[in-house]
């Protein structure tokens, strides 16, 4: 099988960069993402969401804006009607219970971590990201310099899903303001 | 003036000595200190020269509202004009330098313009230079335009770089329950009382201190750090250097924070300001009060001050602004100042206007050595680089008459205080005028947000305290928090009643009086806009400019207004006051444009295959936001040599082309059938598993929306391509009819423009090079694979594939797609197998020549104007369905056969060419907007001369055989045309079917 290429292939560069001292914001390129879209129909909105919970071994699907993780991957409500299934393959689905998308490669995914990691997005995020508003399992849609992107607080940091085609050019926003609160690449 | 340190006392670090130079000059203040406080220690009096006379300028001030002292900070291309040296905090190596002068602020040849200072009145160049009489009568204003560049060089302010900003800047986002804006006694206790109460307060203050009025006041500091630590324990977070600029709909404030202006070396790291945009549940305004001046003769002139920022200078700052001080004032809150002043050693004379003002006031001011006298207020300042002496005038009744003057050499006046009502202005809320206290105070508020302290009117700093107490818990109770009950204090507050002045003036006495320093608008200008019929306050503001520029009317407007009264005979109400709009205070472009520049200016769009593009040699071009390749030139091609041999090698063997940008959405669900065959016009009822069809969709007013192909994949899963033009409109579109229109079909549309990376694979050897890329090639086959098929297949490597037989370019071809991760080996595959069929990549301007050929449409013609007719696409229009536009397509304007159809253009001289944009006129009425218009031109190496497609009247059938002119007025002229079918190649389509 070929390898898979990231949109950030070539412009990726590892390594300590900006202000010097302790590392307050560190930047992941999580690569080959795996996600898949699933969506019910009104009526099928419980049964849908029970069969992708059991996907990632959970058993029942998360509500508006949430996610839930488990060790096989994770599953975050977007939008009324879907979910993104992230780590694992989708359920089959006939018609008539929904539908099942592969966007695996639709999307970048940046994890965005570190002591300083809040205080970073809300540079760049018009989001309300205080711990009260949006605490580790939250999920969210939100742009960032035009571009909308999905925004999901993990256990280990806020992972950000954005466009692949914006990618590279987000990345070079995201690296140029994340170097004065101290950064790295991981 | 003869100002100096004092060895002692106030906010400044003696132990941290700070170099600076002003105009060249290595000068030396301390760590706290502004650049104002430093020069006014080292007793510098011309700071600056005023805006058209250059009158010579010293400082006015403490704080924002400074007129006089502007200056320009560093140098070369961080050059910053127009900084209020009041507020420009000083730092190690600071490069500061008087602006508008010529030499320099000292000795200023320009102001030979105070000379002739009684012929600039307002409207003066206007007046005098347009229209010059007898040249210009009737002409229009031409001479003006000359004299303008002149006029406008001697009159403003400092000059910007003409530099790149070598800066960064950003923007910054934030969430809090209450804001609250100013840090005085009265922000701190609004913002104590919310923390406390358990809400998330952010305080922000313009300073780079907090305590506003406390750091004025030699007795407050114990108070001031003691409210600091219980606001740090109470959790209030506090950005200092943050001035509120405005305040917008649902409660948005717009923040502007210095983050670097105060560094001698900041990190490269760290942008020098950022823009912030906070989003608060509730908003406390304690914004405070300035104090006013009073209009009395060359009330301008370097050693007048506001009386207030005596206070300052001196308590917090530790400078004794002058030996011998005369302070006017009309009301209590200079008496203190006075005091204070004469206790650290100056010779003071406090000049009250009031008659009477009762003993105990009096009384403290003179126990501390001050000559108190009342009735008095100044009448002129005499001196020219500073003042040595003021004329005096005492009451008589209503009126001043002179009477002696006062060897000084430093002028305080307090003419009263304004509250700080710009950001409620911003809100719309209207002030009310208080007769009692002189002053607008803020109006009746809708919001969720309040006024405290002296921004409400309350000059006591207990009952500033208690006013920002009581905001603190009227947003709590808002927002739905308990909090201890206090009650707002009644507006004011002084023991004895101000006596309103604005002017002092004597009978028969000549005086240059100023109410607008910064603007140099005096009170001559605002009676004579009165004379010449502008009553209105908005009207005075604009002819005269009063209250304009940097400084927004802070010190004149209340001046102004309160003149215009007098001149007609009504009340400072009935007058009214001019609309405060943001900024309060200026704002550099570059914070507004943050990290919004250069590559970043728009986000760019890249395809999965952009770095392989651009290294088999690729230019690229904008389309949208997306980068797609133009053209591939080989070394010494030109673009116009490379497209046409694209275009020839597509039309010959094979051409590979990146169409990623195309749109792409997955239209999925039971009913996706209806639903596409309610938005195309087109039949897709029976559109079989495995093949695609070109559709058009309409706007629900019959006019061509989109066009592209749809492919069945299965029997409740479509893939949809739109033009790259319209990917985003069709998304919204399709997604906004299944949530309002149709929210019975099951039906979900996703985007997957970013999941497939396309490439179209064209001409008479497409077929192939994808046979020998795809893993059985058996797929390829032509009877398993006809004309508008869809197969889903894997290439060598495992890599999944969709392809659809499908041609824009007329020549056999292919699309196919794969995951974007995969582009860069698809592109590796393709390109190994078309080389050895002599095959070439092509762009952009290859693909445009390729459909122009054809005749097909993009967006250069479906452009919003066009129906389905136009586009000569009219049997795609199903008469047997309804779908989105088929009522209104048939309305008899869009129905006419007059109508600007689709056409093919030729040149009639074959060797000659013509521009897009050209309007298609009948031969001999080459007039108006013609007949048509070209909407894309094309060499085609097909026919071998130039083409081009149009839209004309009638379609082409109405034209054959006539001559037409393709007129370009403006570039090429006139050219005689021919027009042809629009399918100027292969019209019967049989390469593509073959």
């Amino acid at each position: 099988m070929v390898e898979r290429l990231s949109a950030l292939a070539g412009h990726y560069e590892v390594g300590r960069f900006g202000e010097s001292g302790d590392v307050g914001v560190t930047l992941t390129e999580v690569r080959d993402l795996t996600l898949h879209q699933v969506a019910a129909w009104p009526e099928t909105l419980k049964p849908v969401g029970n069969k992708a919970a059991r996907a990632i071994g959970a058993r029942a699907a998360p509500g508006p804006c949430q996610a839930l993780e488990r060790e096989k991957g994770a599953l975050l409500r977007i939008e009324p009607l879907k979910w993104w299934l992230f780590g694992v393959e989708a359920p089959a689905l006939k018609p008539k219970e929904g539908a099942t998308l592969d966007l695996s490669h639709s999307r970048t995914h940046v994890r965005v971590s570190g002591p300083q990691a809040k205080a970073f997005l809300n540079r760049l995020l018009p989001f309300d990201l205080r711990e009260e508003a949006f605490p580790v399992g939250s999920v969210g849609s939100t742009a960032l310099h035009h571009v909308g992107l999905t925004l999901w607080r993990s256990e280990v940091g806020y992972e950000l899903f954005m466009p692949r085609g914006f990618a590279l050019s987000l990345w070079e926003t995201l690296v140029e303001t994340a170097a004065q609160f101290g950064a790295e690449v991981a | 003036m003869t100002a100096r340190r004092l060895s002692s006392g106030g906010h400044i670090d003696r132990s941290k000595p700070v170099k600076f130079t002003w105009d060249g000059r290595t000068m030396s203040g301390y760590a706290g200190d502004t650049l104002a406080s430093a020069l006014m220690a080292g007793n510098e009096r011309i700071i600056g020269r005023s805006f058209k006379y250059h009158r010579p300028r010293g400082i006015m001030s403490a704080g924002v509202e400074e007129s006089g002292a502007l200056v320009t900070i560093g140098a070369g291309a961080r050059r910053d004009p127009n900084v209020r040296a009041t507020s420009q905090e000083l730092y190690e190596g600071l490069v500061a330098s008087g602006q508008n002068a010529r030499p320099n602020v000292r000795f200023d040849l320009l102001e030979v313009n105070n000379l002739m200072s009684r012929f600039f009145s307002a409207g003066f160049y206007y007046k005098t230079f347009m229209g010059i009489p007898p040249f210009e009568w009737g002409k229009g204003t031409g001479i003006w335009m000359q004299y303008e560049k002149l006029i406008r060089r001697a009159a403003g302010m400092g000059e910007a770089s003409r530099e790149p900003d070598p800066d960064k800047y950003e923007h910054g986002h934030d969430h809090c329950d209450v804001l609250v804006v100013g840090s005085g006694p009265a922000g701190m206790a609004a913002a104590l009382t919310a923390a406390e109460a358990g809400l998330d307060v952010l305080l922000v203050e313009q300073d780079s201190e907090l305590g506003g009025s406390y750091l004025s006041d030699r007795d407050a500091e114990e108070t001031r750090l003691a409210t600091l630590s219980a606001l740090t324990s109470a959790g209030v977070r506090i950005m200092n250097r943050t001035t509120a600029f405005g305040l917008y709909d649902y409660s948005v404030a717009g923040l502007l924070e210095r983050v670097t202006d105060h560094m001698a070396s900041p990190s490269q790291h760290t942008p020098r300001q950022r823009f912030w945009t906070v989003r608060a549940r509730y908003t406390i305004v304690a914004a405070g009060a300035i104090e006013r001046h009073v209009a009395f003769g060359d009330n301008d002139r370097p050693g007048v001050m506001t009386a207030h920022a005596a206070r300052t200078y001196l308590n917090r700052f530790g400078v004794l602004p002058g030996e011998k001080i005369v302070a006017a004032t009309n009301n209590d809150s200079t008496y203190q100042t006075a005091a204070e002043l004469a206790h650290a050693g100056a010779a003071v004379t406090l000049l009250d206007a009031r008659s009477a003002v009762p003993a105990a006031l009096v009384k403290h001011a003179v126990d501390a050595g001050v000559n108190y006298r009342s009735g008095m207020a100044p009448l002129k300042a005499i001196g020219r680089k500073g003042v040595y002496s003021l004329d005096l005038a005492v009451a008589d009744g209503d009126r001043w008459a002179a009477n002696g003057s006062e060897a000084c050499d430093l002028v305080l006046v307090s003419g009263g205080w304004s509250p700080v009502v710009n950001l409620m202005s911003h809100r719309g809320v209207r002030p009310v005028w208080n007769a009692e206290n002189a002053c607008f105070v803020p109006g009746e508020i809708s919001e969720p947000l309040s006024l405290a302290g002296s921004a409400a009117g309350h000059w006591k700093t207990d009952d500033c305290i208690t006013s920002g107490q009581a905001s603190g818990a009227s947003a709590a109770e808002a927002l739905g928090k308990s909090a201890p009950g206090f009650k707002q204090p009644s507006v004011g507050g002084w023991d004895n009643p101000i006596k309103p002045l604005y002017e002092v003036k004597v009978p028969r006495r000549k005086l240059k009086s100023f109410v607008d320093l910064q603007n140099d608008v005096t009170a001559a200008d605002v009676r004579l806009a009165h004379q010449e019929g502008f009553v209105s306050v908005e009207h005075l503001k604009r002819y005269t400019t009063l209250g304009m520029s940097t400084d927004q009317g802070k010190m004149g407007n209340i001046i102004g207004m309160a003149l215009m009264a007098d001149a007609l005979g009504k009340s400072i109400p009935e007058v009214g006051t001019t609309t405060f709009r943001p900024p309060y205070t200026s704002i550099s472009i570059g914070a507004l444009s943050g990290r919004s520049v250069g590559s970043h200016f728009r986000p760019l769009r890249r395809t999965p295959m952009h770095d392989w593009n651009l290294q088999v040699g690729g230019t690229m071009m904008e389309a949208g936001l997306w980068q797609r390749p133009w053209y591939f030139a080989r070394a010494g091609e030109t673009i116009t040599e490379a497209y046409i041999r694209e275009t020839e090698t597509v039309r010959k063997t094979v051409g590979l082309c990146d169409v990623t940008s195309l749109g792409k959405i997955a239209i999925q669900g039971p009913d996706a059938t209806e639903f596409l065959n309610r938005i195309y016009t087109n039949p897709f009822a029976k559109l079989p598993i495995g093949k695609a069809r070109y559709g058009i969709m309409l706007r629900d007013d019959g006019i061509v929306m989109d066009d592209g192909t749809t492919w069945r994949l299965s029997e409740a899963d479509y893939f949809m391509t739109t033009t790259t033009a319209h990917a985003a409109k069709v998304m919204v579109w399709l997604e906004e009819l299944l949530q309002t229109r149709w929210r019975d079909l099951k039906v979900h549309v996703t985007s997957v423009s970013e999941q497939w990376a396309g490439c179209a694979v064209a001409g008479p050897k497409s077929r192939e090079v994808l046979e020998a890329c795809v893993s059985d090639a058996k797929v390829m086959a032509s009877d398993a694979f006809p004309f508008m098929g869809v197969i889903e297949t894997e290439l060598k490597g495992g890599i999944p594939c969709r392809i659809a037989r499908i041609s824009f370019s007329g020549e056999m071809a292919f699309e196919a797609y794969v995951p974007s991760d995969y582009a860069n080996a698809l592109m590796d595959m393709l390109w190994r197998e078309a080389q050895k069929s002599d095959g070439c990549l092509y762009g952009t301007e290859a693909l445009g020549a390729l459909r122009i050929e054809k005749g097909h449409v993009t967006g250069a013609e479906l452009d919003g104007r066009v129906t389905i007719d136009d586009a000569g696409l009219g049997k795609m229009a199903s008469p047997k369905k309804s779908f989105i536009g088929s009522a209104l397509r048939n309305r008899p304007e869009l129905e006419r056969e007059d109508r600007p159809r689709l056409v093919g253009i030729y040149p009639k001289n074959r060797s000659e060419t013509f521009n897009a944009g050209s309007l298609l006129c009948a031969a001999g009425k080459v007039e108006g907007l013609g007949e048509g218009w070209i909407t894309a031109v094309t060499h085609s190496p097909e026919l071998g001369h130039w083409i081009g497609l149009g839209f004309l009247s009638g379609g082409y059938e109405a034209w054959s055989g006539q001559t037409v002119i393709a007129a370009d007025p403006v570039r090429k002229g006139n050219i005689e045309v021919e027009i042809v079918s629009p399918h100027m190649v292969d019209p019967s389509g049989e390469r593509m079917h073959g």
